[in-house]
């Protein structure tokens, strides 16, 4: 799941606006300077046009860290 | 509880569950602290008289998952510039006849009456322009009163006040009764199931006062809404109407554009624009062409051809 923290690492830095911006399994919204749940949406749907998939509501809404993301890309991954 | 502990116990569980969610919560009580307070306090309060403390988180989770939904079908609008579903029967067979999607569904938007920043304007517009106008002894209808919040909050300011409601769904009538038990209201609102839009000729102008809150925009025909209402209600009586312009939602299918269709309508329908809020929420997504906005109308039906 290297390769997925490395890429989502990347849309982190897009849409936060922040070429520093490193993010680790246990990055949370209150790590990251405006994760609100509008950015969080906008990030979302990056990730779903980068890895081809696409949440439900449930599932965009109840991801608590990035570990989650990457596990959730990582399932949707195997299943395509 | 005072007043005030609802609204802490519901900031502090956003603040530790859903922090994305913390800034538009906080926004939304900046409005007004004190009447998010009260509104949280009254509308809370009738929640876990209904189903016990333990539905506060439950209610935030739902508010949060409605949000969400909200806010993933306002960027994929973004995205292909029309609303996801086009049908009224589509709305149906995925949200209005699915106890268990609707339940949460009923949950969270009961919430953003208060918790979402320009609701919190609308309701308070509800408390200062509508709920005075309302006589007592007035017979009020309901037309789509989902959660029954909007209602019950009526019957609870006024005196001698009685409610009829009908929602298409039968979990939103559960909810809409059990929370008028909880509000100690049973006795003056009574609930049916039913196509509020097959109500023709069986009822007559008979009430004093109308609320139909966001389902406008939920219909294919707008237009035979204010029509129904318009049989529905006395000359004079006050209409509270509310509805969603470039604002996508799972449900959403008539697409507004402009605050002036709204009026128009009402307008060929019989009714004069007494009062009328458009808002928009503070922030939006980024890049966004369109402005999702929340509007509220006073509204009084004509006894002559212009007033």
């Amino acid at each position: 799941m290297a390769d997925e923290l490395a890429r989502l690492t990347e849309l982190f830095r897009i849409v936060f606006d922040d070429d520093t911006l490193v993010v680790t399994p246990e990055t949370t919204a209150a790590d990251v300077s405006g994760w609100d749940s509008l950015t969080h949406v906008t990030l979302m749907l990056n990730v779903e046009r980068e890895f081809g998939v696409r949440f439900s509501s449930r599932e965009v809404a109840m991801l608590k860290n990035v570990g989650e993301l990457v596990q959730l890309v990582a399932s949707r991954q195997h299943v395509r | 509880m005072d007043a005030s502990s609802y609204s802490r116990r519901m900031l502090q569980y956003v603040r530790e569950r859903h922090p994305r969610s913390l800034a538009g919560v906080l926004e939304a009580r900046a409005v007004d602290p004190r009447r998010f307070d009260e509104y949280a306090a009254l509308f809370v309060g009738w929640a876990t008289s209904a189903y016990g403390e333990d539905v506060i988180e439950r209610m935030v989770d739902a508010f949060v998952l409605f949000s969400s939904d909200v806010n993933l079908a306002q960027a994929r609008y973004e995205a292909t510039g029309r609303y996801e579903r086009l049908t009224y029967k589509e709305s149906d067979d995925a949200v209005y006849s699915q106890p268990g999607v609707m339940r949460d569904y009923l949950l969270g938007v009961y919430l953003t009456n208060f918790m979402w920043a320009h609701h919190m304007e609308l309701s308070l517009l509800f408390e200062d322009r509508f709920l005075p106008s309302i006589a007592g002894e007035s017979r009020i209808i309901e037309i789509a009163p989902g959660h029954g919040g909007w209602g019950l909050w009526a019957l609870h300011a006024t005196r001698g006040t009685s409610l009829v409601g009908f929602d298409i769904s039968d979990t939103a009538v559960d909810m809409a009764r059990q929370l008028a038990s909880a509000a100690q209201l049973s006795a003056r609102a009574s609930y049916a199931q039913r196509d509020a839009m097959s109500i023709t000729t069986d009822i007559g102008p008979v009430y004093d006062a109308c609320i139909c809150s966001f389902l406008i925009e939920h219909l294919e025909d707008p237009g035979a809404l204010l029509a129904l209402v318009s049989r529905l209600v006395r000359p004079t009586a006050r209409v509270f109407l509310t509805g969603a312009l470039t604002a996508a939602q799972v449900d959403h299918v008539y697409e507004f554009r402009h605050e002036a269709e709204l009026v128009v309508l009402a307008e060929q329908h019989g009714f004069r624009v007494l009062d009328m809020r458009s808002v928009g929420p503070r922030r939006t997504l980024p890049g966004a062409r369109f402005l999702p906005r929340s509007a509220a109308l006073i509204l009084q039906k004509r006894t002559h051809e212009t007033w």
